[in-house]
């Protein structure tokens, strides 16, 4: 099929013109991916294109870039899945990091956020002479974190990323739940602690943006959300993001409904005056517009049913706990 | 000054766990690779690591059998012994430090059959145990803050008074030539795959070690033992694991037969590497195959161990193939995959280079000989790797840095550079490689003759010809992978005169080397080493006996 | 059509004027509803229950997913957050029998059985699926000529795309611009359309929650769009109720007016400013008002 590779090209060296858009026309095979394109062009018409692949088949975790707006890994991506024949694909770098050249970003700041992790496996004890006793299905359910080939597609999306590089990120949160969720490592406490503090877990807006690009189907925010309920259930409970889960989770089991007015309030803490003071030209103005919820929460109807209902899905889940 | 006690050439397996045993030494050592570790080819090793766990009933000496066995006796058995008695510590090693190997029912490491082996002894991680093992020493690295010059290619090995002492080296991301002085060197550059067209190895793999070492004298051994995986995908050479035979897979040609029950009936789809594709090659060469290929076929093997053994294959063949191995048969083709061959060295890692070790793929201290069985190749790595940064360590304890003209030295790439740089030619690398890649797998693939080694051997001073009008495109310094691809195109070529000679002179089939015009083993004239060193007067061949400790040579039936 | 309608909690909360909005422009379009609200439906959770007892959360779908089938109706909501849960919820629902099995028996106390039939979707689907855009066209008497808009999205609604179904169906994909479009109004493409309104983060992290607002609603403005339109009420809520806090914040004007889908909706059909509650936003309505020559 015929088409054209619009190429975000950025060389540091020409100081005039470091940043434009190259097009590239060419024909390739319905099965070719996106990389082959992209080393098509290298090997055949531009040895100047500088873009990272190596393995070619999603494994090495190289070839993170932006295909068509979105991070991919060019190297599993067809083109026949990102462009009609005659159609055009758009190439750009890896958001977030800083671009080196062309396609090529600098991905020192992914692997300071990886090291913030302290991502290492932390045993406490003498080691045993054999190997740990673990259950297959830990190890199992663990593997699906460790296909995380650390390519970066997540970190180039992510939301808050893009606002704040204070932000752990996808990639390093979900190394850290391998090591929160490994039955060898002793560390919990430690790690769901500094995972609690500002740049952690509740730092993720859970837009889905990481889970959507991981092509390892690591889907790094299910990780950030059992991290979070392992720091709550681990007692990490005096932050704003589990006084809002909890408040949340109450007023929905006790009315049906979710509390709007009160739950602001109980997200950052009865006593945290300067808080709740700053929201207070925000209520004001709405007040002024009528946009407020009803000051009466109202329970939904039959919301007896509700309550009995959250009553028997909490004594099955006491029940496995036991 | 950049300067180390101990410098590692390259960040897979075998690099890192080297690095890690030089640290715990007390070695001040830093690794150097052209890609960062975690992009390194280990990742794509997918089925598992051997060991015989003596606490399972295993023996290290059936172990050893197998191994030496598909060596097709080649392999030195001293070596290969110390690596089976060590694969229990080693694997138990990489388990504590992280690694989320499957388990049994019990809790313990569970196992998968693997080919050319009696018993099940491959421990794994799903379909992608090289990768998980790999970011697991990466973890250890950044524990023990080792320091890794990442994205910077070596160019050359620096040797003064016959000894190895620091490298000659460009930083990537900037375009810059620096020295770093060591007191040893180990190269841990894993294999040259890409040396063929097409290859199971990522673009990565082009025998930079290999050739380094050999530049400066050192000897290459057994380099003809090149081997062809019985299941990569047609077109991109896109590896499908033996892990897939190992939990049942069936072979089959264009009739739906099991053919290997004609060739191996006792192991059929587990008999050894070099067996294997074979019988399909002759299967495709006799017309019983389906467009050059033949079917592996997992239909049977059913979604849910599919799904939580073969996950990666799935992934591979619906990305790569569009096929659907739950649904239907993949078609594949044997496909070049590893080299037995590499730097001689001693069990220590040891080059005759004093200062300059070796391991992993880009050595041969001669475990696999003729040919390699599935999962040694992580075995190997881990075992070696860790020996030979023992070793190095111990090498530059207490030895001072020896003065270099580190201006003369970079001054002197720099001159190559500019030439390089100024050249205006249309000829290219990529259409070098091409050629030369091709040319390979055409006469040094499975099945092998005089004729074509001769042809092949005299095309080489061509193939160098183009090389050296070879022009850049990307004029340049910064992460200029035009010039990163025409030196290693210059690393290749050195490879592929060793295997060529190399394939010239065994004169008999053995192992992965099988030549239609001596299809018999020739253990009277050929139970021995091949060597090919570079000297001034050009490459020469010679010979050195295999060790054999207590297993004579049979005949190797499967 | 006849639907078995999820309003959810915020459309007669924070926003109080989106329920209203949606009920006057669904009977113009025939659009028959059924208040599961008025029926006892709970919240969906929001992701926010899902963190910490996501069975829970699944349970209380479920339960509306059964309602639905008991009417024997299609489920509609008309918000993007709605959406996503709920979808995300039906996939594991649907993917498991035995998970299935487990969350019945919960539901057997009040008599109920989640089936596994239901397929929830957002107003804005349901335009584009069962009324056809260009049916749609056939109720525009004000047609939105020379109204620039931008698309906001919500996150839930767009991803991830595999429990949306967006394989499926396509035309998920650019389903507001279509709308925008059949409306006569001229869609203002703008990176952000996808992005996250920063509401989830708004009592955790405000500083950057009011970043993406400000971010999101000064692109749009930039690029010169003269209104931002979502079928979110929760993105409303942020990037209309936060909007003065992010030009404080940014230290710049943007001041861009964010419509609700169905607003926009009931414009082109002719209702004027106060049918659509359009006077009680935040950010003043009247310059998009003026545009299309409606009395504020």
């Amino acid at each position: 099929m015929q088409i054209t590779v619009s190429v975000r090209r950025y060389n540091p060296q020409d100081k005039e013109n470091p940043s434009y858009w190259q097009e590239y026309s060419l024909d390739v095979e319905e099965t070719s991916s996106v990389l082959d394109s992209l080393i098509k062009i290298r090997e055949e018409e531009d040895g100047s294109l500088a873009l990272r692949c190596s393995c070619r088949s999603a494994i090495c975790g190289s070839c993170a870039m932006r295909i068509n707006g979105h991070a991919k890994l060019a190297c599993n991506t067809k083109v026949s899945d990102v462009a009609e024949d005659g159609g055009t694909i758009t190439v750009e770098p890896a958001g977030v990091m800083p671009v080196v050249k062309d396609l090529v970003v600098d991905q020192t700041l992914f692997w300071d956020k990886v090291r913030q992790v302290s991502p290492w496996l932390q045993p406490e004890g003498e080691e045993p002479e054999a190997e740990y006793l673990a259950p297959n299905s830990d190890m199992t359910h663990l593997a699906g974190v460790m296909a995380c080939i650390m390519c970066g597609a997540c970190v180039s999306d992510c939301t808050v990323l893009e606002m704040d590089p204070n932000f752990i990120g996808p990639a390093a949160l979900a190394k850290a739940y391998r090591f929160a969720a490994d039955p060898r490592d002793d560390e919990d406490a430690s790690r769901l602690a500094a995972l609690s503090e500002y740049g952690g877990v509740w730092d993720c807006t859970r837009c889905y943006e990481c889970v959507e690009v991981c092509p390892k189907g690591v889907a790094p925010m299910d990780r950030i959300m059992a991290l979070r309920d392992k720091a709550m259930e681990a007692g990490y409970t005096n932050n704003n993001g589990a006084r809002h889960t909890d408040a949340f989770e109450a007023s929905v089991s006790h009315s049906g409904r979710l509390n709007e007015l009160t739950l602001p309030i109980k997200s950052f803490g009865i006593l945290n005056l300067p808080a709740q003071m700053s929201m207070a030209p925000v209520a004001v103005r709405a007040l002024m517009r009528r946009k407020i919820p009803p000051i009466i929460h109202k329970s939904v109807p039959g919301v007896k049913n509700v309550r009995r209902l959250v009553e028997s899905v909490k004594e099955e889940q006491q029940g496995e706990g036991e | 000054m950049l300067e180390h006690d101990v410098l590692v050439v390259g960040a897979g397996l075998a690099g890192m766990r080297a690095a890690l045993a030089a640290h715990q030494r007390g070695a001040n050592v830093a690794i150097i690779s052209k890609v960062h570790p975690v992009r390194s080819h280990s990742n794509a090793a997918q089925g598992g690591i051997n060991a015989a766990l003596t606490d399972r009933g295993d023996s290290w000496e059936d172990h050893a059998f197998d191994t030496i066995k598909g060596s097709d006796y080649l392999g030195d058995q001293d070596a290969i012994e110390y690596m089976c008695t060590e694969a229990g510590p080693e694997l138990i090693d990489l388990e504590h430090m992280g690694v989320i190997f499957n388990r049994d029912d019990e809790g313990r490491l569970g196992t998968r059959a693997f080919g050319g082996q009696q018993r099940a002894r491959t421990f794994f991680v799903a379909d992608f145990t090289g990768q998980a093992i790999l970011h697991v020493l990466y973890e250890q690295l950044m524990k023990a803050d080792v320091r890794v010059y990442e994205e910077w290619f070596v160019l050359e090995l620096i040797v003064e008074e016959g000894e190895c002492c620091g490298v000659i080296a460009l930083e990537i991301a900037t375009g810059r030539v620096f020295v770093i002085r060591a007191k040893s060197v180990i190269l841990c550059t894993g294999g040259l795959g890409r040396l063929f067209e097409p290859s199971t190895n990522a673009l990565i793999v082009t025998g930079d070690g290999i050739a380094l070492a050999y530049q400066v004298g050192a000897p290459v051994m057994d380099m003809e033992m090149v081997q062809y995986h019985p299941t990569t995908l047609k077109g991109s050479g896109v590896l499908i694991t033996e892990g897939a035979r190992g939990e049942g897979a069936h072979l089959l040609n264009k009739d739906g037969e099991r053919f290997m029950q004609r060739y191996a009936p006792n192991m059929m789809e587990l008999a050894s590497r070099d067996v294997v594709s074979r019988s399909e090659q002759t299967e495709i060469d006799e017309g019983r195959g389906i467009d050059g290929c033949v079917l592996l076929d997992c239909r049977h093997l059913g979604e849910a161990l599919i799904a939580e053994r073969l996950s990666q294959i799935l992934e591979i063949g619906m990305d790569f193939a569009g096929v659907d191995i739950r649904k239907e048969p993949i078609p594949i083709q044997p496909g070049m995959h590893y080299i037995m061959g590499g730097i001689k060295t001693d069990m220590d890692g040891r080059t005759i280079v004093p200062g300059l070790y070796a391991a992993g793929e880009c050595a041969n201290v001669s475990v696999h000989g003729g040919n390699r069985l599935g999962a040694n190749s992580l075995l190997d790595t881990v075992v070696f790797g860790h020996r030979s940064g023992n070793h190095a360590a111990d090498w530059a304890n207490g030895k001072p840095y020896r003065d270099l003209d580190v201006d003369a030295y970079v001054d002197g790439k720099e001159k190559e550079f500019s030439d390089l740089f100024s050249s205006n030619t249309d000829e290219r690398w990529s259409q070098i490689r091409l050629d030369l890649g091709r040319a390979m797998d055409r006469h040094m693939g499975v099945y092998r003759d005089e004729e074509g080694m001769q042809s092949l051997l005299a095309m080489l001073p061509g193939f160098r010809e183009r090389f050296a009008k070879t022009s850049l495109q990307d004029k340049g310094r910064v992460f200029n992978t035009d010039l990163i691809f025409t030196l290693e195109l210059g690393f290749m070529l050195d490879c592929a005169e060793s295997i060529i000679l190399g394939g010239i002179e065994r004169k008999e089939s053995r192992g992965a080397h099988s030549r239609t015009d001596y299809p018999d083993r020739d253990d009277e004239n050929w139970l021995k080493h091949v060597l090919v060193t570079r000297t001034d007067d050009g490459p020469e061949v010679s010979h050195l006996p295999v060790t054999i400790t207590k297993w004579q040579p049979e005949e190797r039936k499967y | 059509m006849k639907y078995a309608f999820f309003p959810g909690c915020v459309s007669r909360g924070g926003c109080p004027e989106l329920y209203p909005a949606t009920i006057k422009v669904c009977e113009r379009l025939g659009l028959e509803l059924d208040g599961l609200d008025k029926r006892g439906a709970t919240c969906t959770g929001a992701g926010v229950l899902q963190e910490k007892n996501l069975f829970l959360g699944d349970v209380f779908n479920a339960r509306t997913f059964a309602m639905a089938e008991q009417l024997d109706l299609p489920l509609m909501t008309i918000c993007s957050t709605c959406q996503g849960v709920m979808s995300q919820a039906n996939k594991r629902l649907k993917d498991d029998a035995d998970y299935l099995a487990r969350v019945n028996a919960h539901l057997a106390l009040e008599g109920l059985e989640y089936k596994g039939t239901a397929q929830p979707r957002h107003l804005l689907w349901t335009l584009i699926e069962d009324v056809g855009v260009e049916e749609l066209k056939n109720f525009v008497i004000r047609p939105l000529t020379n109204l620039r808009v931008a698309p906001f999205y919500g996150c839930y609604i767009v991803r991830p795309t595999d429990a949306l179904e967006f394989k499926l169906y396509p035309e998920r994909e650019d389903s507001l611009e279509r709308v925008m479009e059949a409306l006569g109004a001229e869609v203002v493409d703008f990176p952000g359309k996808t992005r996250c309104c920063g509401f989830p983060i708004l009592t955790i992290n405000e500083r950057n929650s009011v970043k993406m607002v400000a971010r999101h609603t000064s692109d749009a403005k930039d690029l010169g769009a003269d209104a931002l339109v979502t079928p979110c009420p929760l993105c409303h809520l942020n990037l209309d109720g936060y909007q003065p806090k992010a030009m404080q914040q940014a230290q710049r004007d943007i001041d861009i007016p964010i419509i609700h889908l169905p607003q926009l909706l009931g414009l082109a059909m002719g209702f004027d400013a106060k049918e659509m509650g359009l006077s009680r936003h935040i950010i003043s309505a009247k310059r998009v008002l003026s545009k299309i020559k409606v009395p504020a």
